[in-house]
């Protein structure tokens, strides 16, 4: 009798829950009402029996990461706080998730494994209920560690790390587990019944989880074309931003995105940082799907396994990035703004215009301090990593003016005279700055900022940057400036620069005081 | 030698490399296996050294090296060589050659255990051998609890071409238990202890029960150090006891 009681009151859920319009026929931007129907399409794997352990790509570079041991850690523990959350999640211990788990989580997050962990033996309950996805999770985290231990391996040159990183996306790709590298709208992705919940409900957890992926991608910039030895000196840096604040926020609008944190890398990977985008939402789904105490467990495995397959790369066969003409905000939406292919369409986006947490309204097509136009052919002058953001500026001067502006320590990445030479500045919270390249002289003669590109340059040395002006006979009255002398210029905000004065799109009510913008 | 130096470079990258302290092994360092197999595309390579003591005669040293290959989903094989030396009779034995095929045909899922089965054939390569060893062991896998696991083997051994006084088919069993020590704090070791019962070759012979226990370490992410000590605990009709023995081992994912 009681198991009859069981049945109809899981029935009815069911009914009042689900049945929508196929899953993925999405309604505008508005949070959806009913649970998304099973496709009829699942692939069979997600039936298979077996645990299906696959071993990574054999190289050289394996495990390269622990080159950069705070770092290598730091991974390691993103690990163990994953695994725990989902081990007290699917053990009914949501009453204790953001007291007793978390200080397990921060405890861990503190005091770092040595090596990799074994995360379904750190969730076992996790695994038995939902083997399924920790073979989506796993191959995913994977390509993770590979593609960094590719950058941090010191035996090979750019070019060939380069190839190597679309091997990998080769190997992974092939697995009936791997995600698309195609940009997905997240908008949609983000408007389920379910979803939201597990952030509104467990912010401290859900800050964690952020902080993991934060730190999962803001790394790629620190090491994409840099030399191995001016690798580990950034994660001063951004290791210190991590464990101070990015675990710790719960005031997010969205998960970090891969764009946002290693701008570089997305726009020279798109597929790789589209593929951990839709990782991490599909961390951000099965989240919000855990802790829904009105869905049963069999409603549970369902939407889990709609939420996998709303991700994969099978699911999206045969289709191309920004050609989404009619599937405008459905599961089928892979527009992208037109200058940054890996990220998908993100809620209020417009062309290349996006509300970015923390910085406000962004043209990702323009110098983040000067609103001018990044130069066609060079994509990038520099970049600026400070407060846990980083943006792609036009020029030196634009990057160290618009870390000026930053409280707290910040690194620069510009390209040189030699394109195999990566400059390398970090600064200290005082505004010092240090140098990888020690023989590194500054060209800067300040003038109109749609040229800055042209007047504000880094050479590796005095001869290289008087080779330039011998080319350029407009700069021969302008000094070479060291490294100190450099620093000390700052010409504020330019004049050029437009904020964009809009409402955030993740908050109702009027604009935040500082206009929506940084 | 340009044979010698490719393989002192395996060696060495090998010793940097990864197995998994939570993916026991029969024999690393004790009698029972887990039901998975190494992953897909994995190669692995163990070896172990033993110490047998025995009540009637001296101690007996042993070594196992193992080369494992994930060559499908779920599925490995391998290759094992088992050399011993007596110390009674100060002989030594090139052991048997060990052909292995493992399939862990489904994980754990839900309250239903992991099962796997393993086959392996002994080639007649040791001194005075005869015939195949073959060896059938269905295994079983269960959580105990939340972190802890139980593993279940049945073995069904048989010679086709058994001695004078010796048994064609014995059997056996073997009852394992893994533990990760250290939770939630560290996550690099595993406690494993094993019950098992083994049918005496011997005609006339009855069972021997013994007990072991055992530790097995993660070194760095490819490698796992593992220690284990077993006692015979009983026999029947006979059978010969061991009351000690030793094996460490070593174990490498390249």
């Amino acid at each position: 009798m009681k198991a009859i009681t069981v049945i109809c009151a899981a029935a009815l859920t069911t009914v009042s829950f689900s049945q929508d319009h196929s899953g993925h026929e999405m309604a505008g931007m508005k949070k959806q009402t009913e649970l998304p129907a099973m496709p009829k399409d699942m692939p069979g794997w997600l039936r298979a029996p077996g645990a299906d352990h696959l071993f990574y790509k054999a190289a050289p570079y394996n495990w390269a990461i622990n080159r950069i041991p705070k770092f290598a850690k730091d991974m390691y523990a993103t690990g163990v706080g994953h695994a725990m959350a989902y081990e007290a999640l699917v053990r009914g211990e949501t009453s204790t998730l953001e007291t007793k788990t978390f200080n397990e989580i921060n405890w861990v997050l503190k005091h770092q494994p040595a090596m990799p962990v074994d995360e379904g033996a750190i969730s076992p309950t996790f695994l038995r209920k939902y083997g399924y996805l920790e073979k989506v999770f796993d191959w995913a985290h994977t390509l993770h560690f590979q593609t960094i231990d590719v950058f941090a391996h010191p035996g090979w040159t750019d070019e060939q790390k380069e190839l190597e990183i679309e091997r990998l996306w080769a190997f992974y790709e092939a697995q009936p587990y791997a995600i698309t590298g195609l940009p997905m709208n997240m908008d949609y992705l983000d408007s389920f019944s379910y979803s939201m919940k597990f952030r509104t409900d467990y912010p401290k957890v859900n800050g964690l989880f952020w902080g993991y992926h934060w730190l999962q991608t803001v790394n790629y910039d620190m090491l994409y074309m840099v030399p191995v030895k001016d690798q580990a000196p950034q994660y001063e840096v951004l290791g210190a931003r991590y464990h101070e604040t990015e675990l710790y926020k719960t005031d997010r609008d969205f998960m970090p995105m891969a764009a946002e944190m290693s701008p570089r890398f997305a726009k020279r990977f798109p597929q790789i940082a589209n593929a951990f985008d839709n990782l991490h939402m599909l961390h951000d789904n099965v989240n919000d799907i855990l802790a829904q105490p009105q869905l049963t467990e069999v409603q549970k495995q369902e939407q889990v396994k709609i939420a996998i397959y709303r991700v994969l790369g099978t699911t999206h066969k045969g289709e191309k990035a920004a050609e989404s003409e009619g599937k405008e905000n459905t599961l089928h939406d892979h527009r992208h703004p037109p200058s940054m292919p890996g990220m998908g369409w993100m809620k209020g986006s417009e062309d290349d215009i996006m509300w970015m947490s923390g910085m406000g309204w962004m043209d990702m097509s323009a110098c983040s301090h000067c609103s001018i136009p990044m130069p066609e052919g060079n994509p990038w002058g520099a970049t600026v990593s400070a407060e846990g953001w980083t943006m792609m500026v036009r020029c030196l001067m634009c990057a160290r003016d618009m870390a000026g502006e930053t409280p707290g320590r910040a690194i620069i990445r510009a390209a040189t005279n030699d394109p195999n030479r990566l400059l390398v500045l970090i600064s200290d919270e005082e505004g010092n700055w240090t140098s990888n390249i020690d023989s590194v002289v500054f060209l800067e003669k300040y003038g109109e900022h749609p040229e800055c590109s042209g007047w504000s340059r880094a050479f590796t040395t005095l001869s290289a940057l008087e080779k330039y002006v011998a080319e350029n006979p407009e700069y021969k009255e302008t000094k070479p400036l060291k490294l100190a002398e450099w620093a000390a210029l700052n010409h504020g905000t330019p004049d050029t620069y437009r904020k964009i004065d809009k409402p955030n799109p993740y908050k109702s009510g009027p604009p935040p005081a500082n206009g929506g913008s940084r | 030698m340009k044979l010698i130096l490719i393989s002192s470079a395996l060696l060495l990258s090998s010793l940097a490399l990864a197995s998994d302290h939570n993916n026991v092994e029969a024999g690393r360092p004790l009698r029972f296996d887990d039901a998975y197999s190494i992953a897909f595309r994995e190669r692995a390579f163990e070896f172990g050294v033993s110490l047998d003591t025995f009540r009637r005669r001296g101690p007996s040293y042993g070594n196992k090296t193992e080369l494992k290959y994930g060559f499908a989903k779920n599925q490995d094989i391998s290759i094992a060589f088992e050399p011993t030396y007596s110390s009674a009779t100060r002989t030594g034995d090139a052991g048997n050659v060990e052909i292995g095929y493992f399939n862990g045909f489904r994980r754990e899922i839900d309250n239903s255990p992991a099962l796997a089965y393993r086959v392996d054939v002994g080639l007649p390569t040791g001194r005075g051998a005869k015939g195949l060893d073959l060896r059938f062991r269905g295994i079983a896998t269960k959580a105990l609890g939340q972190y802890d696991k139980v593993h279940f083997n049945l073995d069904l051994n048989m010679n086709t071409s058994p001695g004078p006084g010796e048994r064609r088919h014995t059997v056996g069993a073997v009852l394992g238990y893994s533990k990760p020590l250290g939770y939630p704090r560290r996550f690099d070791q595993t406690l494993v202890a094993d019950f098992a019962i083994q049918q005496s070759r011997n005609q006339g012979e009855g069972y021997v029960g013994s007990v072991g226990l055992g530790l097995r370490r993660q070194i760095n992410p490819r490698s796992v150090f593992d220690i284990g000590v077993t006692t015979d605990l009983f026999s029947t009709q006979g059978a010969e006891r061991s009351p000690f023995r030793l094996s460490i081992g070593y174990s490498v994912s390249f």
